[in-house]
């Protein structure tokens, strides 16, 4: 079982939850607008029959794909709007994508470790990567980035609060068909 | 012409009508109507054919509304009509449908077919729609925005940034509306957001209001005497940002891509100067020039210095830097070096042509020091380069030199040991610690004995004649002849010349292959008369080559001629003074003037141009009462005098008085000669401490505030020559004869002009007259005359052996006539004494039968002199005939006298 501080993600994720907000207030969104779910992240429907691993893998996919749309909203960002900002919007920014790769990698660690091989890199193929051309959109887009983060940064929480039980069940029950194998030799 | 308006519900429609009479033919039906809209700028542009027509009416129609919008008149152009029409609203927010027919006066055609620019409004486009959308606006304009609703869903409102709008319904799913005088954006633009009745977004659009570029102060320079790099300031803020928004740079047509768009300044390089330059600055709002032109030399601008190193040392360091470019090794460069050493910030210059290294001087030692330079060029400066990057290093710690010392000798044989210690005020942290040895080799007199020095200063005073140095040039300008033996240079003293004890002594050492110095001292005083003398230096004690005397400015004496008497010889007067004080001379005598005083002027009788001359006979006066001045004078000009009185007899009362006076004398001494016999003076008690005479010039005992005291080593033979303090009178005697004549020699005062006999010295209170009361009647008391001038109240129990012009008065001789000025001051009441006439008076009952007057005749008993003194047989102005009996007179009573010497 890697080295992993769970409060140590919750601080962390609580910047990343914090950003979409920041990015909102930033565009002078008004708090009373709703803005509709467009889902951006693309993974499998959660279930309450997904084991230990099937769960981390859903959370490291979605993280990866979280990162990878956050480095082209980021570049997308300085591109098409920025390149003359360089205050606290954009040091918070960064902190997001150093926490989320941080967050990626004990994620991928909790995955080797529960499979015991390779963590397989999920496909981003049908991610839609490029982003929109216009700029309102793009802010939207960006801030729909957020939002993924913001979700899947709980989801994180929740995941691996709950991630010591299910491992220990798993190692019980591994045993337990272990010791039955070698009952049976 | 007509204007006609129409009000519908929501529109205020303006319809314009032209018409233009040429004939009454109808006019055909505009044909091939094309519409070519341009969505960026909101324009549509028309184009028809209209046949023979001038004027046309033109109809805009929003569709869905059926609104009659513009009729206006169209120009012909080769056939084909076309008019361009600018909508408030973006073109996509709704469907317009056109329509144009000719116009001849009041006849018309009819409407051509209707020709539709199809809105985003489309049933077909069902999703919510914004416009315009990204557009680049300026500051202060107006933007119309319209919304269109998504399909199924109820208008909510318009929002800029967070502020609701009032909205125009242009369709039945299109809003408007708009924002007017705008105000420059973010970074990121302005937000418009449309949302639903319920509060949901439907979308938005994002507007760029900002202004042209404005950049000013282009300067180009050149930092490799090659190319160019031009620099500009970017002015305010355009408010537009992002790659299709920014401003963008370019420097005689090249892009200047690495143009910083972050800060105040941009600057441009080109790969070669070329001397006119033209920046043009544009965005997406307009365009803006700037020009320079300039040649390079005028523009050179160095960079900054590289890989700066040091080569620290305890007072200096060596800087070292190069340059990255080979121009720079043939341009004449002047550079700065800042210095920071405890938050302590100076600046040194330098320059040189290439220049790549500098010394620092006057650095402290063991400090730590920051340092960067910076050059620009000598030859039409234009700018400052770089700094260059900082460069730390700490100084060496540094043992000093041996300070610069010199010992003076005071009279009392005291060794002072002097040193300069300027420098050593720049350690900060340093410990300093002065060791001081003294060495006294006593054992080898051929090293240092400051003895051997003190005598052999003495003889040099037989051999040197100091040579008079006038100041200018702000020091007294001093040559010699070089000394082979200076085998380490020579050092230069002075010291005031009156100067009796601790007096202020400086120096300079001057190295050996000089032979002349301008002796500087800001201590120098006007009237102050300076010795300075030349030593040689070498492995042995300093040799005394050369003396020198001065005055930095020469004033007038500031006393008179002391002790002035007058005494008739004859029927002459003879006026007799004494030798004004060093002190007070101030300058150099150059002799004297007498004046016959009338009372109310001064009549010159002479001038006497030796300053050596102590006495003037004025011959061929009558009978009567006279008054005169005797005014001392140097280069300055004269004192303001001293005067004496006397009433001149006939020559027969003269000699009367005369052998009154030698009998009196003679009886004088018979009794003093009695009581040396029978009542020898009692030796005073010894006493402890300094009870040295007023200004004896010669003090052995050594002063307890010396600075080193000469400790003598036990196995120091005290026999030995070298060691033995020479007696004055065997100094005296070895004087005679050889000594230059020089009455102004100011080391007479310490080394010669004094007899001291060779007993040994008695402590003497001041009032030594009532002290020595019980050596009445001892045949031990002893007189001691050392020749020294004091004033008539500092001789304590000394007095005159003559008193010639007291005398007159004792004797009862005839009054001279009374004078209207006061008498002399009351040392001149001592009239006739000179230096050579004390006697050390230890009978204060004869003091007292003297009726305490100060030229007391009193007869001590015991009398020891060295020189006896009595009127000057030799005096060049004693008259022939009767000077003949005085004389032989005076020879007897002298030997008379001498014989009483013990």
């Amino acid at each position: 079982m890697p080295n992993v501080n769970l409060s140590n993600h919750l601080i962390q994720t609580h910047l990343l939850i914090s950003s979409w907000s920041y990015n909102r207030k930033k565009e002078s969104l008004s708090p009373d607008l709703t803005v509709a779910d467009g889902r951006l992240v693309t993974v499998p429907p959660p279930s309450s029959q997904l084991d230990t691993r099937d769960k981390l893998w859903r959370l490291h996919s979605a993280l990866l794909q979280c990162r990878s749309l956050l480095e082209r909203a980021i570049t997308k960002e300085e591109e098409e709007l920025g390149g003359a900002e360089k205050g606290d919007y954009q040091s918070q920014r960064k902190t997001v994508r150093d926490r989320l790769s941080l967050l990626l990698a004990n994620t991928g660690e909790l995955l080797k470790a529960t499979d015991g091989t390779a963590v397989l890199t999920p496909s981003l193929e049908g991610l839609e990567i490029d982003g929109p051309t216009i700029l309102f959109e793009v802010k939207l887009w960006i801030y729909r980035i957020f939002k993924e983060l913001d979700y899947w940064t709980k989801t994180a929480i929740t995941t691996l609060q709950g991630l010591p039980s299910v491992t220990a069940k798993e190692r019980g029950r591994t045993t337990a068909v272990r010791r039955r194998r070698s009952t049976r030799r | 012409m007509c204007i006609y308006i129409t009000l519908n519900y929501l529109f205020l429609t303006v319809c314009l009508c032209v018409h233009v009479f040429f004939f009454f033919s109808v006019p055909t039906v505009p044909q091939q109507v094309s519409l070519s809209p341009n969505l960026e700028t909101q324009q549509l542009t028309l184009s028809w054919l209209g046949g023979e027509s001038t004027t046309f009416d033109i109809m805009i129609l929003r569709t869905e509304l059926n609104e009659t919008t513009v009729s206006v008149t169209a120009d012909k152009i080769s056939g084909q009509h076309q008019w361009n029409w600018t909508s408030v609203e973006p073109l996509e927010c709704t469907s317009l449908s056109v329509q144009i027919r000719s116009r001849d006066g009041q006849t018309t055609s009819d409407w051509s077919d209707t020709h539709i620019l199809p809105g985003m409004d489309l049933p077909s486009n069902k999703d919510s729609q914004m416009f315009p959308q990204d557009r680049v606006v300026s500051v202060g304009t107006n933007t119309t925005f319209c919304c269109i609703v998504e399909e199924g869903l109820g208008f909510g409102s318009i929002r800029y940034r967070d502020l609701v709008m009032n909205v125009t319904r242009l369709s039945r799913r299109s809003y408007a509306m708009t924002q007017i005088n705008q105000g420059p954006s973010g970074v990121t633009g302005t937000n418009v957001f449309c949302s639903s009745d319920e509060k949901t977004l439907l979308n938005g659009a994002v507007v760029f209001v900002g202004y042209p570029p404005l950049p000013s102060d282009l300067v180009c320079e050149t930092h490799d005497l090659v190319s160019a790099v031009c620099q500009w300031n970017r002015g305010r803020d355009t408010h537009l940002y992002g790659k299709k928004r920014k401003t963008y740079y370019t420097l005689n047509g090249r892009d200047c891509t690495e143009a910083n768009q972050n800060q105040k300044w941009s600057a441009c390089s080109l790969a070669q100067w070329d001397g006119n330059f033209t920046l043009v600055a544009r965005n997406l709002l307009g365009q803006y020039s700037l020009t320079d032109s300039s040649e390079l030399s005028l523009r050179v601008r160095p960079v900054a210095p590289a890989n700066l190193t040091s080569v620290v040392r305890a007072w200096n360091a060596t800087l070292l830097w190069q340059w990255k470019h080979r121009g720079y090794d043939s341009l004449a460069l002047i550079c700065q070096v800042e210095l920071t050493s405890h938050w302590h910030t100076t600046t040194r210059t330098f320059s040189g042509v290439g220049l790549r290294s500098v010394i620092v001087l006057d650095l402290r030692p063991d400090e730590d020091y920051s340092i960067k330079v910076r050059c620009g060029v000598q030859q039409n400066f234009w700018n400052w380069g770089d700094w260059s990057g900082p460069l730390a290093f700490r100084t060496s710690i540094d043992i000093p030199d041996a300070p610069d010392v010199w010992m003076w000798i005071e009279r009392d044989n005291t060794g002072r040991l002097m040193w300069k210690v300027s420098i050593i005020i720049y350690y900060y942290y340093s410990i300093v610690v002065i060791i001081i040895i003294v060495l006294f080799v006593s054992r080898n007199r051929q090293r240092l004995n400051w003895f051997d020095l003190k005598k052999k200063k003495k003889k040099y005073k037989r051999l040197f004649k100091s040579k008079l140095t006038a100041y200018m040039d702000g020091g007294f300008p001093l040559s010699w002849q070089s000394d082979a033996n200076a085998s380490c240079g020579y050092v230069v003293e002075w010291h005031d010349a009156s100067c009796q004890q601790d007096c202020a002594v400086e120096w300079i050492k001057v190295a050996a292959e000089n032979t002349n110095i301008s002796a500087q001292s800001e201590n120098f005083q006007p009237g102050v008369r300076y010795t300075l003398s030349l030593y040689s230096c070498s492995s042995e004690v300093p040799q005394l080559l050369q003396r020198w005397e001065g005055y930095m400015e020469e004033l007038v004496p500031s006393s008179s001629v002391p002790h002035l008497s007058s005494n008739q010889q004859d029927s002459n007067i003879k006026l007799s003074w004494g030798e004004i004080p060093l002190v007070s001379r101030r300058g150099f005598l150059l002799g004297y003037h007498i004046y016959l005083n009338n009372g109310s002027q001064l009549m010159l009788l002479a001038n006497v141009s030796d300053p050596t001359s102590r006495s003037y006979t004025v011959k061929g006066l009558p009978v009567g009462s006279y008054k005169f001045t005797v005014k001392a004078y140097t280069s300055a000009g004269e004192d303001t005098g001293a005067t004496v009185s006397i009433s001149l007899e006939s020559y027969s009362r003269f000699l009367f008085n005369l052998v009154i006076v030698k009998c009196y004398n003679i009886l004088f001494s018979i009794v003093a000669r009695v009581k040396k016999a029978f009542y020898p003076d009692i030796p005073e008690p010894k006493l402890a401490g300094d009870w040295s005479r007023t200004q004896g010039p010669l003090d052995v005992k050594p002063s307890p505030h010396s600075m080193v005291h000469i400790v003598e080593e036990p196995e120091w033979d005290s026999s030995k020559e070298a060691l033995v303090v020479i007696p004055e009178e065997d100094e005296d005697e070895d004087e005679t004869g050889d000594e230059p004549v020089d009455t102004d020699e100011p080391t007479s005062l310490r080394y010669y002009n004094q007899v001291i006999d060779d007993r040994p010295i008695r402590p003497r209170f001041p009032d030594s007259s009532a002290s020595s009361a019980s050596s009445l009647d001892s045949a031990r008391t002893d007189v001691t005359y050392t020749g020294i001038q004091t004033s008539g109240n500092s001789l304590g129990g000394y007095r005159p052996q003559m008193q010639p012009g007291s005398l007159s008065q004792d004797m009862g001789l005839p009054a001279p006539q009374a004078f209207s000025e006061p008498q002399p001051t009351k040392g001149a009441s001592f009239g006739g004494y000179q230096p050579q006439c004390s006697w050390h008076l230890d009978s204060p009952v004869e003091a007292e039968e003297s009726g305490g007057l100060a030229p007391s005749l009193g007869s001590p008993t015991s009398v020891a002199s060295t020189q006896f003194l009595l009127p000057d047989s030799g005096s060049k102005e004693q008259p022939e005939g009767k000077g003949q009996g005085s004389s032989s007179a005076t020879t007897w009573f002298h030997n008379l006298l001498s014989s009483a010497k013990p």
